[in-house]
């Protein structure tokens, strides 16, 4: 009798814990397709995009899927996703829609929206990669390869991690190599306009997400 | 004839051999290329990853300085080249205001398809020096020089010619292949190189099994990609050329030292020789 109770009770927290199909409203699907100007609702899961997209298998929520977790709100289990970060934008998913949904503009906004969120990346070297690159821009106002990868080894926890995993010693190499080949320019030109860039960069804070 | 030329980050470091390879083509084609004053970075994919506003403002500081030229800008690197059309289109728009005076009506060319118009196709023709005949090349696009067309302005988006249209001005014998605009990984490799070397690995097989000898690319990073993979690979390495580069081999002499063939990790210069264009 008693073991019935609990199991009872465990099966109704389970059933609490697993999203229920509409139980969001619309207001996420609404803000998203605001933002965005792309048609979300159009979307009738016809999995074009899925297998258009030349990285969907090393997503864990594919791109029809990201269309249909907006429409149902699910918002943080897509900021939370490896998708925003692994997606290339290499735009196939949006050439290929049938309905002119901007799917590629779509995942491109939720990386901006998980950027702004506390929500921590699932891919969080991807994540600091585009966030040094933008720091290189203002500091030179042109993007140097070699400064740019010196900066991004200088980031937390991004060295330890590879040297663990030997992707440092690889990177070595190939920089060794490219030198070689004199394709490394390790003096980075200043633009003389960068004040006017740094001053772009100060405001992107300003910017809501 | 005068353009307006934004080389873009890659071309001073990366992709040197690249920047080189256009000089030489367009001198020998007698078009001079004006450099845009202190360009800046287009922000790359970075920017629209991050920012909407910055994607569209900081290519648009390089249209309001081409502007002020009065010239076309023709810009080599895809990604550069989708950036600012992106921009362009934007602040047509009238979406983002942007500190630099722009009025959109600046034409932006890719330098693919700029070269690949029929009177620079015939001035190729006529200039040839060293028909590259007998050597099989396949084109490889990417992803940002075509998608999405409605930006970039390409109709045979699926099947893109301008390429494959040079290297055969060349002299050289195009295959056709069903990857040409398959990603090829971009800069993912920084945070997962296992997902780049699947995706730039599945595109060396395909060209190995469609006969190619080398690759054509007009992409920096493309170029990078494809080439830095074969670093540790053993056995038959593939070329992968600037489609400037092919030019510059059809159109004008190569000096003994062959240095500017030798900047690429698969080093061309063997298979070449072996089909009786260099000594």
């Amino acid at each position: 009798m008693h073991d019935n109770a609990a199991h009872r009770r465990s099966a109704r927290s389970d059933v609490n814990r697993r999203h229920r199909i509409g139980d969001r409203g619309d207001h996420f699907l609404r803000r998203v397709e605001g933002e965005t100007g792309a048609n979300l609702s159009a979307c009738y899961q016809c999995e074009r995009c899925t297998n258009a997209c030349p990285v969907s298998a090393f997503m864990d929520v594919k791109p029809h899927q990201v269309i249909r977790y907006i429409q149902l709100g699910w918002r943080e289990t897509l900021l939370a996703s490896s998708t925003v970060w692994v997606c290339l934008s290499c735009e196939m998913c949006t050439t290929y829609c049938p309905n002119e949904v901007g799917v590629a503009e779509t995942i491109n906004h939720l990386r901006k929206m998980a950027t702004h969120s506390t929500i921590r990346p699932k891919e969080p070297h991807l994540a600091v990669f585009h966030q040094t690159f933008l720091e290189e821009l203002q500091r030179f106002g042109r993007v140097n390869e070699f400064w740019l990868m010196g900066a991004l080894n200088l980031k937390p926890g991004v060295l330890k991690d590879k040297i663990r995993s030997g992707a440092l010693r690889q990177e070595i190499e190939l920089g060794y190599t490219l030198w070689r080949l004199g394709k490394l320019k390790l003096i980075p030109h200043r633009c003389k306009a960068v004040r006017g860039i740094r001053a772009l960069y100060r405001n992107r804070y300003a910017e809501k997400d | 004839m005068k353009l307006a030329f934004y080389p873009g980050c890659s071309l001073e470091g990366m992709a040197r051999d690249y920047a080189d390879s256009i000089d030489a083509v367009f001198r020998s084609l007698e078009i001079g290329l004006v450099e845009i004053d202190d360009w800046s970075c287009c922000g790359a994919t970075a920017a629209h990853s991050l920012s909407e506003m910055m994607a569209v403002a900081l290519p648009a500081r390089n249209i309001a300085a081409a502007e002020k030229m009065g010239l076309d800008v023709v810009v080599p690197c895809a990604n550069c080249f989708n950036r600012m059309r992106f921009s362009q289109a934007m602040i047509r728009k009238g979406i983002f205001d942007v500190p630099w005076s722009v009025t959109g009506k600046t034409r932006i060319h890719d330098m693919t398809r700029f070269l690949s118009r029929d009177d620079m196709i015939e001035k190729i023709r006529r200039r040839l020096l060293r028909p590259l005949s007998g050597l099989k090349l396949i084109s490889y696009y990417g992803c940002q020089m075509v998608r999405p067309p409605r930006i970039t302005g390409f109709t045979d988006y699926e099947n893109p010619q301008t390429l494959d249209r040079l290297a055969a001005a060349a002299g050289a014998d195009v295959l056709d292949w069903s990857y040409k605009t398959t990603c090829c990984g971009a800069s993912i490799g920084i945070g997962r190189r296992d997902i780049q070397e699947a995706l730039t690995r599945k595109l060396l097989a395909k060209a190995v099994r469609t006969g190619a000898d080398a690759i054509v690319v007009s992409c920096p990073l493309c170029q990078s990609n494809l080439d830095s993979i074969q670093a540790d690979a053993g056995g038959r390495k593939l070329p992968i050329f600037y489609f400037t580069e092919v030019l510059r081999l059809a159109l004008t002499r190569v000096g003994r030292s062959q240095r500017w063939l030798r900047t690429h990790i698969a080093d061309p210069v063997p298979l070449l020789r072996a089909r009786r264009l260099l000594p």
